[in-house]
């Protein structure tokens, strides 16, 4: 009996050396372990944090670059939000007012911003001179409302995620079916019209890419299975700026020519949500790195000269 | 105060060595690739064919289970043997864990451009020149990841799996049949470790680090083997001459997964969690 215990002592003594040494490997490792990062699949560009949760956000996911402002979606802080280099970071609208969960925007020529709230429902308006409204709610049938998109008739499209469909929103609060069930939408997460008219719609429950035409005929662009998940799209200068938050990728697609990866994000930032296009090409990416504790990124990326 | 200091020289000293140290076996190793297509197509093999990479670890296993020159010399490899395997499912779950919290990409793709986070900026890391394989697999892979292709493992590769897998596997092995041991973890360092590290997919401290979780959680179990574990254990072996040929069939279905790093069924638990999040979702 003592032989044994003298046994179980000694592997035991053996057990504690060699788990001190693989957790001292482990702790120099994790030094150099890399809590954050991107990886840039075309050389051409650099990537840069344009601002964390120090400017006072909480964690955005909707972001819209206008005239030198940037616009936020505040899902984290419950709040619409604009920064500017001179005044810093502001409210326009919070939770007092009811909005719950911000998630998409779009600003009309007028200045006048639309967002929508995947919780709270309904279609919210700030306009230009900073007066607050609920232009449809849930009592219209707006329920989970995700994406949304400018129509060149001044009207607002808005997808909703528990109806799985896209409603048309007048600037008076008339809400009629835009894309009824018929159309097989899943989750219209987010949306956006290039210049030539056709809407643009990303599914990320279904994973695919929609474009429907000027005809309101409905074609699936991309659909890659598992491997591509839209979360939010942005067009600019005649290419479509992607996020996926399921492969932590940022794609550029160009009509008739592949998907093209510009950067794929790994550790804390890999929650990628809303992208936005700067008048000079410079895209910008929102990170939700943790949406309970409110931290945030906007990661800043640009053509190298 | 003066203790801490040299305690934070001494770490950052050796962490600067360490990171030197890998570097150059890494440069060595992979230095290999590149060169010959034959080589490179017979190390691709040993990494991409199950049968190669992994097959005689599963052979190895097979023999020391029945090896043992009497009834209770082999009562005792068996024991040791479902210690490994239990050894293995929790090596492969912890190096799973560990690789999605610390976030060290594979070499091959430390050899693109990466920035990493440093307080509130992002910071270029240094960039690894890497020979690419001549085999087609790596070639088309190498394209891939030129083109933007980059899949979401290849983004944290520390600690390795594969290392913790097949060498808490090995080992227990060893533990069991030294002759045996010594072949299985002759194949894991020179042919599927070190083939990880000609073809980039790996570092040295990725392996390291593979290896410093398999002999933890291997010397652990042992250890608790000899409580209340080894009362299952006991259990268990005895069970395996009672009903040898169920013993057998099952003995069948552990090494074909052994030889497939546990695919199947990881596929299987991956299709019960998809399902389970169909099913919560309505669908």
């Amino acid at each position: 009996m003592p032989m044994k215990k003298q046994i179980s002592i000694s592997n035991g003594v053996k057990c504690l050396a060699i788990a001190l040494g693989a957790l001292f490997l482990l702790t120099s490792c994790k030094v150099l372990g890399k809590e954050g990062l991107v990886l840039m699949t075309d050389d051409s560009y650099k990537a840069t944090v344009f601002a964390t949760n120090k400017i006072g956000f909480g964690a955005p996911d909707g972001i819209l670059w206008n005239k030198g402002k940037l616009y936020l979606a505040d899902e984290g802080g419950v709040a619409l939000e604009a920064w500017d280099q001179d005044d810093g970071l502001k409210k326009l609208m919070d939770g007092q007012f009811g909005t719950k969960s911000p998630e998409d925007l779009v600003m009309d020529a007028q200045g006048n911003i639309f967002f929508s709230d995947d919780d709270a429902g309904g279609v919210w308006e700030v306009d230009a001179t900073g007066k607050q409204r609920l232009l449809a709610g849930k009592d219209k049938g707006l329920f989970s409302t995700e994406g949304i998109a400018l129509a060149p008739d001044g009207s607002i499209l808005v997808g909703d995620a528990d109806a799985h469909e896209v409603f048309r929103v007048t600037k008076d609060g008339a809400v009629s079916i835009f894309l009824g069930r018929e159309f097989e939408i899943s989750k219209p997460e987010s949306m956006v019209f290039d210049d030539k008219g056709n809407l643009y719609i990303a599914d990320n429950e279904k994973n695919v890419l929609y474009m429907l035409d000027t005809n309101h005929q409905l074609h699936v662009v991309i659909d890659r299975k598992d491997q591509f998940s839209p979360e939010t799209i942005f067009y600019a200068k005649g290419a479509l700026y992607i996020t996926d938050s399921h492969a932590s990728k940022l794609y550029l697609y160009t009509p008739n020519e592949e998907l093209k990866t510009i950067a794929a994000f790994g550790g804390q930032l890999k929650n990628v949500q809303g992208v936005t296009v700067d008048e000079r090409g410079d895209i910008y990416v929102s990170i939700q790195s943790d949406l309970k504790h409110n931290v945030g990124f906007i990661i800043k990326i640009t053509k190298e000269s | 105060m003066i203790y801490s200091i040299a305690l934070s020289a001494l770490f950052a000293e050796l962490t600067a060595r360490l990171t030197s140290l890998n570097d150059q076996i890494l440069a060595g190793m992979n230095g290999m690739a590149g060169r010959s297509w034959f080589f490179d197509s017979l190390v691709g093999l040993t990494q991409g064919n199950d049968l190669v990479k992994a097959g005689l670890i599963g052979c190895c296993f097979f023999a020391a289970w029945y090896s043992g020159k009497t009834l209770v010399d082999t009562r005792a490899r068996r024991k040791v043997l479902l210690m490994t395997l239990v050894a293995a499912v929790c090596v492969l779950a912890t190096t799973k864990v560990l690789s999605h919290t610390i976030f060290l990409p594979r070499p091959a793709i430390e050899s693109q451009k990466i920035y990493h986070l440093s307080g509130d900026d992002l910071v270029a890391m240094k960039r690894t020149n890497v020979r690419v394989p001549l085999d087609e697999e790596s070639q088309k892979d190498h394209r891939d990841l030129v083109n933007g292709d980059v899949k979401t493992n290849d983004l944290g590769s520390f600690p390795s799996d594969h290392a913790g897998f097949f060498l808490a596997i090995s080992l227990g092995i060893f533990l069991a049949s030294r002759r045996i041991g010594l072949v299985a973890l002759g194949w894991t360092v020179f042919v599927i470790l070190a083939g990880k590290m000609i073809q980039a997919e790996h570092s040295p401290l990725d392996i390291a680090a593979g290896a410093a979780v398999a002999i933890t959680e291997l010397s652990v179990l042992r250890f608790a083997a000899q409580s209340r574990l080894g009362a299952i254990l006991d259990k268990l072996s005895l069970w395996s001459f009672k009903y040898s040929a169920l013993s057998a069939a099952l003995l069948f279905a552990v090494v074909f997964e052994i030889s497939s790093t546990l695919f199947h069924i990881r596929a299987l638990l991956a299709l019960a969690a998809a399902a389970r999040l169909h099913m919560m979702m309505g669908g």
